[in-house]
């Protein structure tokens, strides 16, 4: 088995709750993210939550972008902070609570200003991004290179495919600098072969850097399990009302993260009708 | 809808529901009604109403003096005034309106619409300093309202993700208010300029009776109309028409010049 640890928490959900006037949609959620440290590599986290649809994943979604304030419970996330010292100013790790433009977003429908073209609206997101300070337009040369929508830079959104467009919304959101992401059924919707290369560039994102963590919300098993290192269930319990986490599957030990050519494996076979059961 | 494949003109496709007809088709068919109606027009007998013939007349001889240019123009630098007027106190109003202080103003300038000038001519006159001051003040409070019933009505109906994306990206609100109303709404801006730019062209006419000293289309027509000059009438009726048919196009055009992610 590969080498590894799971180190530091990164993000946290605390007992989260969510109600719509009295209807219970999300109780008592818990689960941690932690740092993965592989030697030698800068191993990101990739996580996914799975569930049927109308379970309440979406709603899951925006309380952990800090789009929706839950109805109880705290979502913390582990930030770098700078503070002043007798020696100058240092780094220091802290938790806190999640806030709106935390992580970066990528929704279901890739939505990105119709009034913007591509590269302005890539050049609005790396503006805010400090590291990037005068080196946004590189920064976005760059990008566009490596995930082949040079081309497109000068086009409105309108002008796009779908392909593209998601391609723009998690440049755009990498150019960002969060180093977590949540993508809302990021396979719905692609054809197989744009399916593989959405898989291996999100592979490649998680690759990107040690603390880049993808939080993946589908309900296509096979595809997220094939990426992801953690896979968390949502789903109800009998007799109570609401969802939760009914399983957390660590597929670091069962020997199913990072590696490719999984689909004849019997453990993912196995794995996948675990989880199917489940839901 | 099988309207997809229409290059020629098929007489038989006007009648169909849903039919899409290509541009020369409709050329064809809107001066064809046009003509059938105007000799329709000529040959029935009309008593006091003047037939296109006479009204062509009555244009020509309108055209024959300055008479009409210099009225048409000061109505049109008058509307021209009154819409600029009324663009800058809209947006203002309506990019105040997202700040609940300057809530109830920009929902009682929307109520204003209901209001008649009829009962308030005399209150504009003692606000303003002359005839000019007048005629564009209740210019401008007759569109406002209009333009702002627009306004917020696009502003409510922004989508919940442009503000999501704008979170997402970590936008202030303020930045926000810049990113989705103001930039992002600027085509929309021209687009409620070109619809509601009838209404000031409408009310030209008006307000141009209630002060006749700086002429204007409006003092030709009331003229006119005195003496029951129908042929100068309908040819000056025509000249608005058409006027504000242009503007209309011309607005069109270049709202998707300016913003060319509108023709996508």
């Amino acid at each position: 088995m590969t080498a590894y640890t799971k180190n530091d928490v990164l993000l946290q959900a605390k007992d989260i709750s969510l109600y719509y006037d009295d209807k219970c949609i999300l109780r008592n959620i818990d689960f941690t993210v932690r740092d993965i440290v592989r030697p030698g590599l800068q191993q990101g986290q990739v996580v996914s939550l799975i569930g049927r649809s109308g379970i309440g994943k979406t709603q899951l979604f925006r309380v952990l972008s800090g789009l929706q304030k839950p109805s109880g419970g705290t979502i913390t996330v582990r930030e770098r902070k700078p503070v002043e010292s007798g020696n100058g100013s240092i780094e220091v790790w802290r938790e806190r609570p999640v806030r709106a433009g935390d992580m970066g977003v990528i929704f279901q429908n890739y939505y990105q200003f119709g009034w913007r073209t591509v590269r302005q609206s890539l050049l609005l997101a790396a503006r805010k991004n400090p590291a990037l300070a005068g080196k946004e337009e590189d920064a976005i040369r760059e990008y566009a290179g490596r995930f082949d929508i040079t081309d497109v830079l000068q086009r409105y959104p309108a002008q796009l495919s779908g392909g593209q467009q998601q391609r723009v919304s998690i440049i755009q959101q990498l150019l960002k600098g969060s180093n977590f992401l949540l993508l809302d059924e990021p396979f719905s919707g692609l054809d197989i072969c744009v399916l593989d290369k959405v898989t291996e560039l999100l592979l490649q994102v998680s690759l990107s850097d040690e603390l880049k963590t993808l939080i993946i919300v589908s309900h296509d098993i096979a595809t997220t399990v094939e990426i992801s290192d953690t896979v968390f269930i949502l789903g109800k319990e009998s007799g109570k009302e609401g969802s939760t986490i009914i399983r957390e599957i660590d597929l670091i030990e069962r020997g199913l993260a990072w590696r490719h050519d999984l689909r004849q494996d019997k453990v993912f076979v196995d794995t996948l009708a675990e989880i199917k059961g489940c839901l | 809808m099988g309207g997809l494949a229409a290059p020629h003109f098929k007489s038989s496709n006007m009648f169909k529901p849903f039919e899409t007809i290509s541009r020369s088709s409709l050329l064809i068919m809107v001066a064809l009604q046009v003509l059938f109606f105007l000799v329709l027009w000529q040959l029935s007998p009309g008593g006091l109403i003047p037939g296109p013939i006479q009204i062509l007349d009555g244009l020509g001889q309108l055209l024959a003096t300055r008479l009409l240019f210099d009225n048409l123009l000061a109505s049109l630098v008058l509307t021209l005034k009154a819409l600029v007027y009324s663009i800058v106190l809209t947006l203002l109003f309506s990019y105040l309106s997202v700040l609940p202080f300057f809530q109830p103003m920009a929902q009682f300038l929307v109520k204003c619409r209901y209001l008649t000038l009829t009962g308030l001519i005399f209150i504009f006159t003692l606000l303003t300093k002359d005839g000019g001051a007048l005629k564009l003040s209740l210019l401008v409070f007759g569109i406002v309202p209009f333009f702002m019933t627009s306004f917020l009505s696009v502003i409510v109906r922004t989508p919940a993700q442009e503000f999501e994306l704008c979170q997402t990206l970590g936008y202030s609100r303020w930045q926000t208010l810049y990113e989705v109303i103001i930039v992002g709404k600027a085509d929309q801006v021209f687009e409620i300029v070109r619809q509601n730019f009838a209404i000031a062209w409408m009310m030209i006419t008006m307000v141009e009776g209630l002060n006749m000293s700086e002429g204007g289309i409006g003092t030709l027509l009331i003229k006119y109309n005195k003496y029951n000059d129908l042929p100068h009438v309908l040819a000056l009726q025509g000249v608005v028409f058409g006027l504000g048919l242009c503007f209309d196009y011309l607005l069109g055009l270049l709202r998707h010049w300016l913003f060319s992610y509108t023709n996508l």
